[in-house]
């Protein structure tokens, strides 16, 4: 639109709403959330009078299945063969060495490839069938809530990555890229898509306090961060120390009156400064500062949990009165999706077990295992799950071998990128379906028949889940072609899936 | 296939598009132009399978080059790629369904229809040409311009009918300029000074004044910073602290200094590999070393390896040259002539420095060296040659004398015993534990007789790890006295004089790779002596000598110094052993207080890391789509043959690179710096792909004055000063920032400069003025990243704990009231107000920063505690030097915006003033919490309730748009 008229509809708008209290005007110029950021406010027409702030034109593609993401993220690397990846003949071989058949030579990491020995570490844990309502999964005893809700899973077993270390694994994972400066799948979503609601941002981060005391591995900006994108479409990382988010509070000695007072003054000033500049700028900024006042509402309302009932605490456990656990920040991920946020993450961390797996794995579980179940059918009986995609993944797996000292009760287990289970539910991905095979020692990806597949990056090896397929496939439930959502940056158009990518069809409804 | 486009309807067509001109309008609007007009089309709808990519050439048919059988010259009509691309059979129509490339629009068309017709001549991509001083444009209004420059900026507007705006009010302008040049507001005073100055010039001579304040180099250090992507940590994983702050420094220095461009650069690519490089130069070579770096459990240095170089061409290409060479890392690019082969050939210059692929999460990951500034060698060289002169004026003959006199004899040693071995868990317990033989506990101890004798070396006398042994024997003594012997051991020693301990010295070594001097209070006749020795591990061994060992070293001075009486080396080594250890003198006092001040001078300078380059260099391969365990045929360093090569006869090495760059062949480094400079004041660049001049990014918006810039740039020796001296004190700049309806429609985005800059301030500049404001800035230059306030959680919650920046840490006192330019930076956590306004993480080059406008980065300035203590400082200071409303507001303002209020704005005020003080009279206690944020002193004898009211007045100017932006 031409930004004179822009300008002269901003006007009007003002003077029909007025601008001293939190009457209609204020309500309306809310929905106008971070729309033209840029310094134009192109689309503000468009965005007023209706819900949320439109993402980019032609996106979505086409009709979504899911509007929503929940990405449950368990940072360090779960180890699929404790919870997921059944491998019962491997009781036999414990303490054998790896048969050079199976590793066939493939990298690992420098913290074992010092190692004299890859010996054998079966799983302690036992793994009981459920029924999935299709041919049954078998699921660790550290995960029964988990369980519990395998009817609503589409449990992927031949996950597969590039990277063997955290750091490039995780940025791998979240932005598409190992190396950092990418955009987050989440900036991609809100730059895309747009917001669906009002008075919250599209892309809100939650991390999870951990309950065993390992170090654990570092989570940053740049895992939720926009790259190359505008940085208002980077993910707004909640607290659930001081403010949710920061500077959200007025100081101590302000109340709500005197801030208004201020905020009127400050519109009041910036108004007349429109007059004289006539910057359009000028006039998002006033809107901005609006917005920032019902921010301040909507989030305490948001991050209240006073109003959940005692059926939900008990759904979600007793940690979920604690601000900051796995299980509150599910809660609040369910509260979120209702309120209209696009794209949730919630990190738990704590997985990376080197050695000891024994004596930390069920502390790890123990954190998310109810929270995990409870999610599902928290969204299911709210009527949510069908259009909220939830993710359970780490950035690589584990290994069969061990990693240290090996006891039949105790191991550790070093990174392995070759083969993981993840799990999806809702948005369109087909519940109760196992996909993908590994082989007897859970080391590499093979077809129906056991045989051993060398999946490929630069094409789609059905049986196998990339990184980059797995990231085309949450796009394409929100109804975008990973390879049409681009950005042009440095004389190229970037995507989420760099060149590569492919839709797993057999997941889908 | 006979189809062919009607001329009539292409020249419209044509003519609309050069009308309708995002791009450049040229003064004949029908002459198409290959570069500009044809070949971002090609480009973008063709290059994918059909540009430089040897390998995809699809059919053999490359649309990049001179030889093309789908281009019938002067015949659109007969040419193939006109009928491929207009065919209306989307199964045959180019570029294909499947591509994923868009089909051309009918203008797209008709622009290469017309470059046919006119004969279809490639040219070379404007930014590969060396720029040449343009032509002086011939303008109409003869009066406007005030230099040059400002010729190139009229055409343009000129040519679009559009007149400059007036110049800016004198105030504007004297913030304006201010803002830009040093990042902060004129001090009151200098505002006054600047106001009373009438004479012609004036504002010329307050640009100089500000341009040669500190405050200059350190906002124009910022851009460097961020596009070379300096911080305090490593970046990855742990993200530990990363020592390299004196190369931040430095930059401040060399653009306060206004160092030569050509040097700016070439230090920074490789002053290591200068003639005998100075400190300051070995410095700058921390632009190499800025790379992310990990030391992650797990790694593999091969991969870092490979990461490393990566990141340092990628930054170097965009920095430097403008151009995104990354897509050559695994292919032949599409769009630009950079060949893989040329990828690797740039890979080859940078993979070859001595710093580990791994960091071994250390501070100081070598090499590293200690970052003196001039100024402090200066005072180093004057401490030496102090130190030389007293060496000097030693009497040798004296000396010698009073050296000879000094001899003392060796005691005589008896009944020498050695206790058992004390094993602990650790070295720390053995050292510490008092095991029985130093114990009072009265517990036997089983000694046994010990074969020792004095000044003879004892290996293995402990045997194992972690453990300890006793040695006693008694010494004999003529006479009372205070005697000085020399013990070594491996590890360490405790030693006891008579049941008394004289000595510790917690430590793992070589046996006399040291030897410690241990004094005690003899008496005469028989001393128990006592030696414990404590090892670490392997290896361990004492041996005690029964003299002083200074004496040793004075008298081994004199044996040699005897021996050769005449060198210098042995008259300078005497008179040193003699100052150092012999008798006490006046000289010597001053020579000992000097050599402690000098060590403790030299401690206080910061080491920083360097590039240093490997005696053999690693040889280079081309990496298959950039995978480091696939590697390709080797390749050797070289420059893309686009761009030239290194000159003949100089070396194919880093500095031979950074030669490269800054000769004047290159045709993109000094257009890439100029366009940049021109976005910091502009807020947009003239290329507005600042990062790309490749045939993707934007075609300049004024060639002209781009060129005339970059080449005066160059004839200027490379002066970033007079660069940003032409542009502020040009009409162009000063033009006011008012956008008048007509210009919204014609120029929205000011990228013809029809009138002044308007932009949102960088996040540094907004927390910096808000300080300023408040009277609490602290303009130290240099030094360790400071820690301000900052919301608790934010580093413990997220790293690991093992990372030397887990824990936030905050700084206190003057420390925290820096500029922002010295914040720490971890690059895994950033500053979060920082963050919220748009400053980048660091972590990739950065040389456009986003400018948004959220509801977060009001709750910033709103809430923040710096802002708010700013806010409330700046109370204080109007409230405690005006004595009435109106002058308390005046100063308010002048101190935010450097203007006076309008008579609406203070009604306005007034009105808000009255409301806050009725708020606050009525209720103290919430007047006190409010004015009790931050820990700069709360003013005393002032009510709380007025500066509470007074502190929101200023927290309201701070967040308005003219306090926030550059007008």
């Amino acid at each position: 639109m031409d930004p004179t008229r822009e300008a002269e509809l901003l006007m009007t708008r003002r003077q029909l709403f007025g601008n001293t209290t939190l009457g209609i005007g204020t309500a309306a110029l809310s929905r106008l959330l971070t729309v033209g950021g840029l310094g134009s406010i192109a689309g503000l027409a468009e965005a007023f009078g209706e819900q949320g702030r439109h993402g980019i034109p032609g996106i979505p593609n086409f009709a979504p299945k899911a509007k929503r993401v929940i990405f449950l993220f368990m940072s360090g690397g779960p180890s699929q063969l404790d919870l997921w990846d059944f491998k019962p003949k491997l009781a036999e071989l414990f303490n054998t060495d790896l048969p050079d058949s199976v590793r066939r030579g493939q990298r690992v990491t420098t913290m074992t490839s010092g190692q004299t020995r890859f010996p054998i570490a079966p799983s302690k844990y036992k793994f009981k069938q459920y029924d999935n309502g299709s041919d049954g999964i078998f699921v660790s005893e550290l995960l029964p809530h988990t369980a519990s809700v395998v009817k609503e899973l589409c449990v992927v077993k031949s996950m597969w990555t590039e990277a063997i270390n955290h750091d490039p694994a995780t940025t791998f994972i979240q932005t598409g890229s190992q190396i950092p400066g990418r955009p987050s799948m989440g900036s991609w979503l809100s730059y895309g898509l747009g917001s669906l609601n009002d008075n919250l941002p599209t892309y809100i981060v939650l991390h999870s306090k951990v309950s065993s005391n390992k170090p654990n591995q570092a989570v940053y900006p740049r895992l939720w961060g926009s790259g190359f994108l505008p940085s208002e479409y980077q993910g707004v990382a909640f607290r659930s120390q001081g403010d949710a988010v920061l500077y959200l509070k007025d100081p101590e000695g302000m109340d709500r009156e005197t801030r208004r007072v201020m905020l009127d003054n400050v519109e009041a000033l910036n108004h007349q400064a429109l007059g004289h500049f006539g910057d359009p700028e000028i006039a998002a900024r006033i809107k901005q500062y609006e917005l920032a006042y019902q921010l301040q509402a909507s989030v305490p309302d948001l991050m209240d949990l006073s109003k959940e009932t005692q059926e939900t605490f008990d759904l979600y456990g007793k940690e979920a009165h604690e601000p900051g656990t796995f299980a509150a920040n599910c809660l609040l991920a369910r509260r979120m999706v209702q309120k209209g946020v696009r794209f949730i993450q919630i990190f738990h961390r704590g997985w990376d077990l080197h050695n000891n797996l024994t004596g930390d794995l069920p502390s790890q579980t123990k954190d998310v295992d109810q929270a995990c179940a409870a999610l599902i059918k928290d969204l299911k009986r709210t009527g949510l799950l069908d259009e909220t995609l939830v993710v359970w993944a780490g950035e690589f797996g584990r290994t069969v071998y061990c990693q240290g000292p090996l006891s039949a009760d105790n191991y550790g287990r070093d990174h392995h990128p070759r083969a993981f289970t993840i799990w999806m539910a809702g948005g369109g991905v087909k519940p109760g379906m196992v996909y993908g095979n590994t082989d007897d020692f859970g080391y590499n990806i093979v077809d129906k028949d056991g045989k051993i597949i060398d999946p490929s990056v630069e094409d789609f090896t059905p049986g196998a889940v990339h990184v980059h397929d797995l990231q085309a496939t949450i796009l394409n439930q929100l109804g975008i072609d990973h390879t049409k959502l681009t950005y042009h940056y440095q004389g190229r158009d970037f995507r989420l899936t760099d060149v590569h990518g492919h839709v797993v069809k057999d997941l889908l409804k | 296939m006979k189809r062919s486009i009607p001329f009539f309807g292409l020249c419209i067509s044509v003519f609309a598009y050069a009308l309708a001109g995002h791009q450049a309008p040229t003064s004949s609007p029908k002459l198409v132009n290959f570069d500009r007009d044809v070949l971002p089309i090609l480009s973008q709808h063709c290059y994918k399978c059909h540009g430089p990519d040897a390998t995809k050439a699809a059919a053999g048919l490359r649309l990049d080059s001179f030889s093309s059988v789908a281009i019938a010259k002067g015949s659109p009509e007969k040419s193939l790629l006109i009928h491929r691309v207009s065919d209306k059979n989307p199964g045959s129509r180019m570029p294909p369904e499947d591509s994923g490339v868009k089909p051309l629009k009918p203008n797209e068309i008709a622009i290469i229809s017309q470059w046919i017709k006119q004969g279809a001549q490639y040219e070379k991509h404007w930014s590969y040409i060396p720029p040449t001083m343009p032509k002086m444009p011939v303008v109409k209004n003869l009066t406007w311009s005030k230099n040059p420059m400002d010729r190139f900026v009229l055409a343009k507007l000129e040519g679009t009918n559009l007149k400059p705006e007036p110049e800016a009010d004198k105030d504007t302008l004297a913030l304006r300029a201010s803002q830009v040049l040093t990042g902060l507001p004129p001090s009151p005073a200098e505002l006054d000074e600047f106001r009373r100055d009438s004479k012609p010039g004036s504002y010329e001579r307050y640009v100089d004044q500000l341009m040669a304040k500190p405050s200059y180099g350190e906002h124009q250090a910022r851009y460097w910073l961020d596009a070379v992507r300096y911080s305090d940590t490593h970046g990855l994983q742990l993200d530990n602290e990363r020592g390299v702050y004196p190369y931040r420094d430095w930059v401040v220095r060399s653009l306060n200094q206004d160092l030569p461009f050509k040097n700016f650069i070439e230090w920074q690519l490789a002053g290591d590999l200068l003639p005998n490089p100075t400190t300051e130069q070995r410095v700058a070579t921390g632009y190499v070393r800025m790379n992310l770096t990990s030391n992650e459990g797990g790694a593999i240095a091969d991969e870092f390896l490979a990461r490393n170089t990566f990141d340092r061409v990628d930054t170097t290409s965009t920095v430097m040259l403008g151009l995104t060479v990354q897509c050559a890392k695994c292919h032949d690019h599409k769009y630009d002539p950079i060949k893989q082969k040329d990828y690797y050939g740039l890979y080859a210059f940078f993979n070859s420095t001595k710093d580990e692929p791994l960091d071994g999460n250390i501070t100081l990951p070598p090499p590293f060296i200690r970052a003196s500034t001039p100024e402090q060698e200066a005072r180093l060289v004057a401490m030496t040659s102090k130190l030389m002169e007293l060496r000097q004026s030693v009497d040798l003959s004296k000396a010698a004398a009073q050296i000879t006199a000094q001899k003392v004899a060796i005691p005589t040693t008896k009944g020498w015993q050695i206790s058992p071995v004390y094993a602990e868990k650790s070295f720390d317990e053995a050292f510490d534990r008092a095991e029985a033989p130093e114990s009072n506990t009265g517990a036997t101890v089983p000694w046994k007789p010990f074969d020792f004798e004095v000044g003879k070396d004892f290996a293995n006398i402990v045997k194992i790890d972690n453990a300890s042994v006793y040695v006693r024997g008694t010494v004999v003594m003529p006479t009372a006295q205070t005697f000085s012997f020399g013990v070594s051991t491996d590890d360490a020693v405790k030693v006891w004089l008579n049941g008394k301990l004289i000595h510790s010295h917690k430590i793992g070594r070589a046996l006399n790779s040291e030897v410690d001097r241990v004094v005690g209070e003899f008496k005469a006749g028989e001393n128990e002596l006592l030696v414990k020795i404590i090892n670490g591990s392997s290896i361990d061994g004492l041996n005690i000598r029964l003299f002083d060992p200074n004496t040793k070293v004075l008298m081994d001075a004199l044996a040699a110094h005897q021996k050769s009486p005449n060198t210098e080396k042995s008259k300078i080594d005497l008179a040193t052993a003699f100052l150092e250890l012999g008798p006490s003198s006046d000289s010597s006092a001053e020579y000992r207080t000097l050599i402690k001040e000098r060590t403790a001078f030299e401690g206080s300078i910061p080491m920083s890391l360097v590039a240093e380059e490997m005696p053999k260099p690693r040889p280079a391969f081309i990496l298959k789509r950039g995978d480091y365990l696939q590697k390709g045929d080797m390749v050797q360093r070289h420059i893309p043959d686009v761009l030239g090569s290194i000159p003949a006869g100089t070396k194919i090495d880093r500095l031979g690179f950074a030669q490269w760059l800054t000769s004047p062949a290159n045709p993109l480094v000094n257009r890439v710096f100029v366009n940049r400079i021109w976005q910091q004041y502009f807020g947009t660049a003239i290329v507005k792909t600042t990062d790309d001049f490749g045939s993707q990014g934007e075609w300049p918006q004024n060639q002209p004055l781009l060129d005339f810039l970059a080449v005066s740039f160059a004839q200027n020796g490379g002066s970033m000063k007079k660069l940003n001296r032409m542009i502020v004190t040009s009409a162009t700049f000063r033009q006011s920032s008012q956008i008048t309806k007509e210009k919204l429609t014609k120029d929205p985005e000011n990228r013809l400069i029809s009138r002044g800059p308007r932009f949102r301030m960088d996040a540094e500049v907004i927390r910096d003025k808000a300080l300023y404001s408040g009277g609490i800035l602290v303009q130290q230059l240099g030094g360790r990243g400071f820690k301000p306030y900052q919301p608790d959680g934010l580093w413990e919650g997220a790293s690991d704990p093992a990372s030397s920046t887990h824990i936030y840490e905050q700084d206190h006192g003057m420390a925290i009231y820096r500029r922002s330019m010295y914040l720490f930076w971890k690059r895994t956590a950033p500053p979060p107000s920082m963050l919220l306004l748009d400053a980048p993480l660091r972590d990739t080059c950065v040389v456009r920063r986003s400018t948004t406008n959220t509801p977060l980065q009001a709750l910033t300035t709103e809430n923040e505690p710096a802002f708010l203590e700013a806010s409330r400082t700046m109370a204080q200071r109007i409230l405690s030097q005006r004595s009435d409303d109106a002058g308390r507001l005046k100063f308010a303002y002048e101190l935010t915006v450097a203007r006076a209020p309008k008579p609406a704005e203070s009604e306005l005020l007034m009105k808000g003033l009255a409301y806050y003080r009725k708020k606050y009279l009525a209720d103290p206690a919430s007047a006190k919490k409010l004015i009790s944020i931050g820990e700069a002193p709360v003013a005393k004898g002032i009510s709380a309730s007025e500066q509470a009211s007074w502190m929101i007045i200023c927290s309201t100017l701070m967040n308005t748009d003219e306090f926030l932006t550059i007008h």
